[in-house]
């Protein structure tokens, strides 16, 4: 029987190819995965290993703030500490370093790098210390006050050349350099992309961070103590009230790269994520097309039975085909995802995050794990199709047609009824206040019911959504319409891979313009200002507190006030926890920025006060003139009285200090935006001018109108949709597939229904008609079903953030629309292939078919 | 009927027919130079033994396959001079069609299937005509079920009546009592046979049975690829003796 199989498979190459189609795509996401990743680490593990190639230890402060996702501010040490160090018997060189945010200025009067999702903007420090990370490689190192250098690539890309004027804007504010040098980090001209403003250490300490202090101290050895015993020596002979902990090289080197892997392990598993999704639409085109093969081949297997093979052996021939197709789709799959882990490099490359050079790593676990996996997904899509070729009747041989049976009706409503009702009741209870965790639960019970009814309201909802095309097309759109209807199996199972994407993108769009009109709604009501001027440097750097004190001196201004955000350590019944604080100007705040106090100005903040909201008070148990002890991330102790307490948290969050905190402490400071509100009788464009004139001036920020600035708050949330609106995309080509797979079996199996017709008068053009509307309707009918689910969907997601402040429910209707619109044209794009097929039915033969 | 081929006129000829497999030596005429004409209002069947070239001429003269060399002419149109979509048209609107069996779509009810090549014309055909049809068909109140719903002499009847819908200049039946049992065989050819003397159609049909063949009005006999014999008002038994004579 195995030889039989075997030889069944080879001899139908087309079918084995379409089967095939379906792993292939699935397990190439799922390779070019790890591929990429696996490239990635590898890449920047080598690229700090280079960085730090002759560094033999490095000298940093112990105390750090972590406010969790990679964001972590480390206290800065004192200047004098590289003196310390090179003292130290046993240390041949040190030089202090120095990492904070720079933006350059270009030429233009535009900030270089990109706003919003981009490669960091740094300002660094630079020096001929031998184990230095940069290297001068046109010009000179900078030495002077006034002068600085910068990367190869963004001086080449800006048109900066030596000599040139060059502006800055960092902690120190902005203010113009000469550029003495060209630098070249390691061997790669920029690491990933980043811009680099690179000055001597003193001026890299007075102008990025505080005057007198650095990040850290490099440091080689003479080579007379190993690595280890030099740092311990080091920490012992450095004073131990200045909290200093010393790492060797190597330590260093793997704590960099665990920070950088443990990043893009995040990425990956976002990626695979995504590959598996579309590898589960991929099980049920692999599910589809076995089920109709086995149906077409039923009078075969039926012939089997009668001379005498038994229902295993027919289920196992189907298994071994299952497996060919497992083992040459995720072997083709394997290899097809070196292709997309090349394509991904090059999407990064577009959005100007630019990867050193390295060949693509092709590791053992990525062939072991997409091998096993491409098998397992095909061999458990073919299980259900084998085990009921089994139970064909040998009588079945003596019939003339196969038909793919639909089982019984009531039953199958039946069962989908049931899990739909245990769906709804698991959601019952956890509207009722059970936990949250359970919903995952309830909207997995429903999407089995919906899959399980499918093929029961498959018939009606076709003949439902092909009525346009009967009207519109007269017979031949009627044709499809029935076609559709025909097989409700066949075509409730193509449908299903349109259903999930359509569902997840619909779910995702339902939960984006939630949230955008919710943001919207909170801007409106906080932001009762004019103008804003945006950093837009996310959670890194952003203005020097004066621009707002520039900007409050224009004429035409009634008031600004600068908004920003620290990290800080906050104790909380008796534990200190990682908090972002928001930083506000009481003194301007007022009238501009509404953050629901209660019951008093926010004059009240003083520097040895807080805000804090109100959730924060209830479950901290605090009350007004309670103590709050808060650490600043340069490591300065305050007890803070809470002044104040609001209830519009969305914005600011739990605590809100004053900047006047901040005065005397070493944390460099930045706003994150300005609000503006203007004099009344001001005319709109007369103050536009005024505020762009300082902007300029200063060197970056955006000026936004209200209006132009909640839109582009709201807008935010279209980058998160428009990644996973990219990632959901390969599981709609999955779809796609599908849908052309299964016509192109119906196509082989209407044969002689295609011929009869060409023969009483059909030409091609109706053929393809016929074909490409059955195609839209079975596209129609996933994306329809798609859609209900999806809001569904939406709805449970939305339901359970009303814990975040989300309470409302958007039903996007253009975003609906679209997606119907698109369904449309997929099922058309689907269709083209099958349709050609189709018209070339040879007639003659296909009439002499019986 | 004694002489057909003065004053009437040819619904279908073909002239020089060959067709040809293969080339040189080892080349196999199905076809081999082949002339007939069909006339207008006119039974014809077409006989022989398996092989003779039978549904291979019908297949030609009707614009199912092409020729190797000669002519066909459909109602004076050179079949060659046309391109694929002009042959579809001439099938669906001068030509019928009767297959020996699966002759219907089965998404489409009885009724859908008779008018097929109108609605894929786009047409709603001369409405006397169709009631004709459909009231010769008999179906009465099973117009709307599908084919599945409908016995096999039922089925065969709506193909009749739907290769009679476009009042085509000539019907090609392809042994369309084939599949069915004799008295299902009978009522069809009488069917056809009505079609001919009341609706005054011209059909050609193709069959190895004699009792079939006699319902015509004029027999040809193929042999190898050439028109062998012709006979004219013939009876089952005239038919039998002929096939014996021309099988020894």
């Amino acid at each position: 029987m195995f030889r039989i199989a075997l030889k069944g498979v080879l001899a139908r190459k087309a079918r084995l190819f379409l089967t095939s189609i379906a792993v292939v795509l699935g397990t190439a996401f799922l390779s070019g995965t790890y591929i990429f990743s696996d490239t990635l680490t590898t890449t920047f593990d080598q690229l700090f290993a280079d960085i730090y190639k002759n560094t033999d230890g490095y000298v940093r402060s112990s105390k750090v703030i972590d406010a969790g996702f990679g964001q972590e501010e480390r206290q800065l040490i004192p200047i004098s500490t590289i003196d310390l160090v090179r003292k130290i018997p046993g240390v041949s060189g040190a030089a202090g370093n120095i990492q904070a945010f720079a933006r350059i200025i270009g030429k233009d009067g535009k900030p270089l790098g990109k706003d919003g999702i981009g490669p960091p903007t740094f300002g660094s420090s630079i020096s001929n210390y031998k184990g230095e990370l940069w290297k001068i490689s046109k010009g000179v190192l900078p030495t002077k006050p006034d002068e600085l250098a910068m990367d190869d690539v963004n001086a080449k890309k800006a048109k900066f050349q030596v000599g040139d004027s060059v502006k800055v804007v960092a902690a120190g504010g902005s203010r113009m350099f000469k550029l003495v040098g060209i630098a070249r980090h390691g061997d790669v001209r920029s690491p990933g992309g980043a811009t680099f403003a690179l000055f001597d250490i003193n001026t890299a300490s007075e102008f990025l961070v505080k005057s007198g202090f650095i990040d850290s101290v490099l440091l080689q050895s003479d080579g007379t103590l190993s690595d280890e015993e030099l740092a311990v020596k080091i920490t012992a002979a450095l004073p131990t009230d200045l909290d200093i902990e010393t790492l060797t090289g190597a330590q260093i080197t793997q704590e960099t790269q665990d920070g950088v892997g443990q990043r893009l392990s995040f990425f990956a598993t976002l990626l695979s994520v995504f590959s598996f999704i579309a590898l589960g639409v991929g099980c049920f085109v692999i599910y589809n097309v076995f089920s109709i093969t086995a149906a077409q081949r039923q009078r075969e297997n039926a012939l089997f039975r009668a001379i005498g093979a038994s229902k295993r052996q027919i289920t196992q021939a189907m298994l071994i085909e299952a497996i060919a197709v497992g083992i040459i789709g995720s072997v083709t799959g394997l290899f097809a995802g070196v292709l997309l882990a090349q394509g991904l490099s090059g999407v990064l490359r577009v959005t100007g995050i630019d990867l050193p050079p390295g060949s693509l790593v092709f590791a053992q676990h990525t062939v072991v794990t997409v091998l096993i996996v491409g098998m397992v997904v095909t061999v458990i899509s073919a299980i259900m199709p084998a085990l009921r070729a089994g139970k064909v009747p040998p009588l079945a041989a003596m019939r003339s047609t196969a038909l793919d049976t639909a089982g019984s009706i009531r039953r199958r409503v039946m069962i989908a009824a049931a899990f739909a009702a245990s769906g709804f009741v698991v959601l019952l209870a956890v509207i009722r206040g059970a936990d949250n965790v359970l919903l995952g639960i309830a909207i997995l019970l429903v999407f089995i019911a919906v899959l399980i009814a499918g093929p029961a309201v498959a018939r009606p909802v076709s003949l439902f959504i092909g009525r346009p095309a009967a009207r519109l097309r007269g017979i031949t759109g009627a044709m499809a319409r029935q076609n559709a209807a025909r097989n409700p199996k066949r075509t409730s199972r193509t449908a299903a891979p349109v259903l999930i994407g359509v569902a997840l993108v619909m779910a995702v769009t339902v939960l984006a313009s939630t949230i955008r009109a919710e943001i919207t709604d909170i801007f409106s009501k906080q932001f009762t200002g004019d103008f804003t001027i945006n950093a837009d440097d996310r959670f890194f750097g952003g203005f020097n507190p004066s621009l707002a004190d520039d900007i409050n001196a224009l004429p035409g201004v009634q008031r600004a006030s600068g908004f920003g955000v620290s990290i800080a350590n906050v104790s909380l019944s008796g534990k200190s926890k990682s908090k972002f604080v928001t930083v506000i100007d009481p003194q301007t705040i007022d009238g501009i920025f509404d953050i629901g106090l209660i019951a008093i100005s926010p004059k009240a903040l003083t520097k040895e006060g807080i805000f804090i909201s109100q959730k924060a008070a209830d479950k901290n148990s605090l009350i007004l003139g309670s103590t709050i002890a808060v650490e600043l991330s340069d490591g300065s102790e305050h007890d803070l009285i809470v002044q104040g307490i609001y209830v519009r948290d969305q914005l600011v969050g739990g605590y809100t200090v004053s900047r006047q905190l901040f005065e005397g402490t070493v944390v460099s400071r930045f706003d994150a935006a300005i609000f503006v509100l203007k004099k009344d009788g001001v005319k709109d464009s007369d103050i536009r001018t005024s505020l762009t004139g300082v902007i300029n001036k200063y060197g970056t920020g955006k000026l936004l109108s209200k209006s132009e600035y909640i839109k582009k708050q709201a807008s935010q949330v279209n980058q998160l949709l428009g990644l996973i609106y990219g990632l959901l995309f390969l599981s709609v080509i999955i779809a796609i597939v599908g849908i052309i797979i299964t016509l192109l079996l119906s196509v082989h199996e209407r044969q002689r229904e295609i011929g009869l017709m060409r023969a009483v008068g059909m030409t091609k053009s109706q053929v393809r008609t016929t074909v490409r509307w059955e195609s839209v309707i079975t596209s129609l009918l996933g994306a329809v079903m798609g859609i209900l689910l999806g809001l569904g969907l939406g709805w449970v997601v939305i339901f359970s953030l009303r814990d975040q402040g989300i309470k409302r429910f958007t039903v996007p209707t253009t975003g609906t629309f679209v997606i119907l619109i698109l369904s449309f044209i997929i099922g058309v794009i689907a269709a083209a292939y099958p349709a050609h097929r189709a018209t070339k039915v040879d007639l003659l033969a296909a009439l002499a078919m019986t | 009927m004694n002489s057909p081929l003065v004053n009437t006129t040819v619904a279908a000829a073909t002239s020089h027919a060959v067709k040809q497999y293969g080339s040189g030596d080892g080349a196999i005429y199905a076809l081999n130079d082949i002339s007939v004409d069909f006339i207008s209002g006119q039974f014809t069947a077409i006989m022989g033994p398996s092989g003779s070239g039978k549904s291979t001429l019908m297949h030609c003269i009707a614009g199912l396959d092409q020729l190797t060399s000669g002519s066909t002419l459909i109602d004076g149109v050179d079949l060659s001079t046309l391109n694929d979509k002009e042959l579809t048209l001439m099938r669906r609107e001068r030509i019928g069609f009767i297959f020996q069996a699966f002759n219907l779509v089965p998404t489409l009810s009885a009724e859908e299937n008779i008018r097929l090549p109108l609605l894929l014309g786009n047409k709603s055909g001369d409405p006397e005509w169709i009631k004709k049809v459909i009231d010769t068909v008999g179906l009465g109140n099973r117009l709307a079920h599908r084919p599945s719903e409908l016995s096999g002499g039922q089925q065969q009847r709506v193909a009749v009546a739907r290769a009679l819908a476009t009042q085509p200049r000539i019907i090609f039946a392809d042994e369309p009592t084939g599949n069915v049992d004799s008295t299902t065989g009978t009522e069809i050819l009488t069917f056809m046979r009505r079609a001919v003397d009341e609706l005054g159609q011209t059909i050609v049909m193709v069959t190895h049975d004699p009792v079939s063949a006699a319902f015509a009005d004029r027999i040809i006999f193929l042999a190898d690829g050439k028109i062998v014999d012709e006979m004219l008002e013939p009876t089952a038994t005239k038919v039998l003796d002929r096939m014996k004579s021309l099988g020894s």
